[in-house]
Formats: C-alpha cells, structure tokens, sequence
C-alpha cells in the first residue's frame, strides 16, 4: 500500500514523543477506545435512521450527531497517526492495516453519498431501498474497521 | 480456584489460546459489543442532557434494546476470553475494578430501558426525569471506567 513512505514519521518528535514514556502508550489506547465508542454510537443512531429502524423526520438531529461523530473520527484518527508514528513497523506491511485503512476509506465514501444524495429524506419521513442499503452497508464497514483494528497486533511482523 | 483451574484446562480454553481464530475473533466481536453497548448508552445521556436533543422518544426503548444486545455479545465473549486465563484475570485488581464497572453500567442499563418501556406504554413517569438524566450520566461513566480499566489489565499486574 506504500506506507512504508511513512516510516519516516517514527524518527519525528511525536514518534519519539509516543514512545518515551510507558504511560503514553496505553493512554493513547484508552483515548483511541473511549473515542470509538463516541463515534460508534452516533454512527449507530444515523444509520438506524437511515435503515427505517425509526422514520421521524430528523433533520436536526442527524446535524449534531455528525458534529459528535467527526469529532470523535478527529480524535480517534488522530491516536491512530500517534501510534503509527510510535511503532511504525507494527503497521507497514500489516494487511489488517491496510485493510482498515481501505475499509475507513470506504466507509468515507458511503458518508459522502449520504451527505449529498440522501440528507434530504432526513426531512421526511422517507426511507429508500438505497438508503436502507447506504445504512447497513455503513454498519459493516464500519464493524469491519473495528474488527481489523484488533487484527493488527496478530498480523504484526 | 480450582474451578478456574479446571476451566483453563479444558478443550475451549486450548482451542482459544492455540487457534489462531479462537483469541482474535473473541476479542473482535468483544470490541463491536462494547462499541455498540457503551456508544447508545453514551449518545442516550447525551440526549437526555439535551446535548443532541431529537431521538423520537418512543424509540428509546429500541435504542437501548440494542445497547443491551451488544453488552450480551461483550459479556459472552468476555467470558470465553476470561475461561483460559481465569486465575490470572482474577488476581488483577484493574480486571476486578473493570468488573465492578460494568456490572454497575449493566444494571443501570436494565434500568433506563424499563424506565423508558413504561414510559412508552403509558406509564406517565417525567421522562427526563432528574433520576433517568443522573442515572445515564453514572451509566455513560462506568462504562468508559470499564472500557479504560480494560484496556489497562494488560498493563497492571497482579494484587498478589
């Protein structure tokens, strides 16, 4: 995937940084967990929208959620950065990194085709066929970064 | 000890510790149950808060249905993660804060749902009351206790 190219970011300050102290590391890995389950949660509630699991017109709510999920996403993104610049060989050549990083990259792109093709049944109280699937399909992925995000240790060379 | 002993020395316990999809699909499927329970519960306080005012509130008992699904597939597997390695698990006094955590956020959690259910059928109880608002605030807390104090035992060794 090339991300050898950012191995570089282990002799930075903040790889440095990540690994000189004992305590750093598993308070990075509480904030990563605590931080995904913020995210996970207003995930969770969108996509019951979406998928029909309630109908209520919630054009307002779905807003703050966003907020509260991009926030989350920030700070769970940037542990992650954190602990790659930390332990960089754990992460290059590790095929349930890559594939999180993939399975985040689509999950991204799911988002976008909500935001800008499906945000307007929010004022409704409609649910389409591809909405539904935009829901599930958004559940998945995103079971699926959890899922390789616990692989990577057993993947690790 | 004796029981957790035997419990290590069962076949489940081989098959988790030697399989090479025992412990990863276990801890995976732990980390999904956690992120489902404690993220509702979370989003749940929040609402009642007014933070992120708006979830239909007669899908609250849905909602934490839902919360309740994915702490079952924490503690279950929870539970196959602590059968191989039971007498360690249980000198750790992180591991033991970590329980007494959730099992106070399970509890609370049962609570809200019943609270939120009769209030659905018509009990006529304040919804937000002052009691549901400060008991998900305890609830969201433990949680994050348990999912902190968790990712800790690795970290923190024995009491003896």
């Amino acid at each position: 995937m090339g991300l050898e190219k950012l191995g570089w970011l282990a002799d930075t300050a903040l790889g440095m940084w990540v690994v000189s102290s004992a305590a750093i590391w598993p308070t990075l890995e509480c904030i990563h967990f605590v931080s995904l389950c913020f995210f996970m949660g207003g995930m969770l509630v969108i996509d019951l929208r979406l998928t029909g699991f309630y109908r209520d017109p919630c054009t307002g709510l779905i807003g703050r959620l966003l907020r509260l999920v991009l926030g989350a996403f920030l700070v769970n993104f940037t542990t992650g950065v954190m602990f790659f610049a930390g332990n960089a060989t754990k992460y290059i050549d590790n095929p349930a990194f890559e594939l999180k990083l993939s399975l985040i990259i689509l999950a991204g792109l799911n988002a976008l085709y909500f935001r800008f093709r499906l945000s307007h049944l929010l004022a409704t109280d409609g649910v389409t066929r591809v909405s539904k699937f935009v829901g599930c399909f958004s559940l998945l992925l995103w079971a699926g970064v959890i899922v390789c995000g616990r692989m990577i240790t057993f993947f690790a060379r | 000890m004796n029981f957790l002993e035997a419990l290590e020395s069962t076949a489940f316990s081989e098959w988790v510790l030697i399989s090479m999809l025992g412990f990863p699909t276990l801890i995976a499927l732990h980390s999904i149950g956690m992120a489902i329970a404690a993220g509702l519960t979370i989003v749940v306080t929040l609402h009642l808060y007014r933070i992120v005012p708006g979830i239909p509130e007669a899908k609250l008992p849905g909602i934490l249905r839902i919360a309740m699904w994915g702490f079952m597939l924490n503690l279950v597997t929870g539970l196959a993660i602590f059968i191989p390695r039971g007498t360690e698990y249980i000198t750790n006094l992180t591991f033991l804060v970590k329980m007494l955590l959730v099992l106070i956020s399970a509890a609370i959690l049962v609570w809200l749902k019943s609270h939120f259910t009769n209030i659905a059928n018509g009990s006529g109880d304040v919804y937000a009351s002052v009691r549901a608002r400060s008991l998900s605030l305890v609830c969201s807390a433990t949680w994050i206790g348990g999912i902190v104090t968790g990712r800790l035992i690795a970290y923190v060794g024995t009491i003896y």
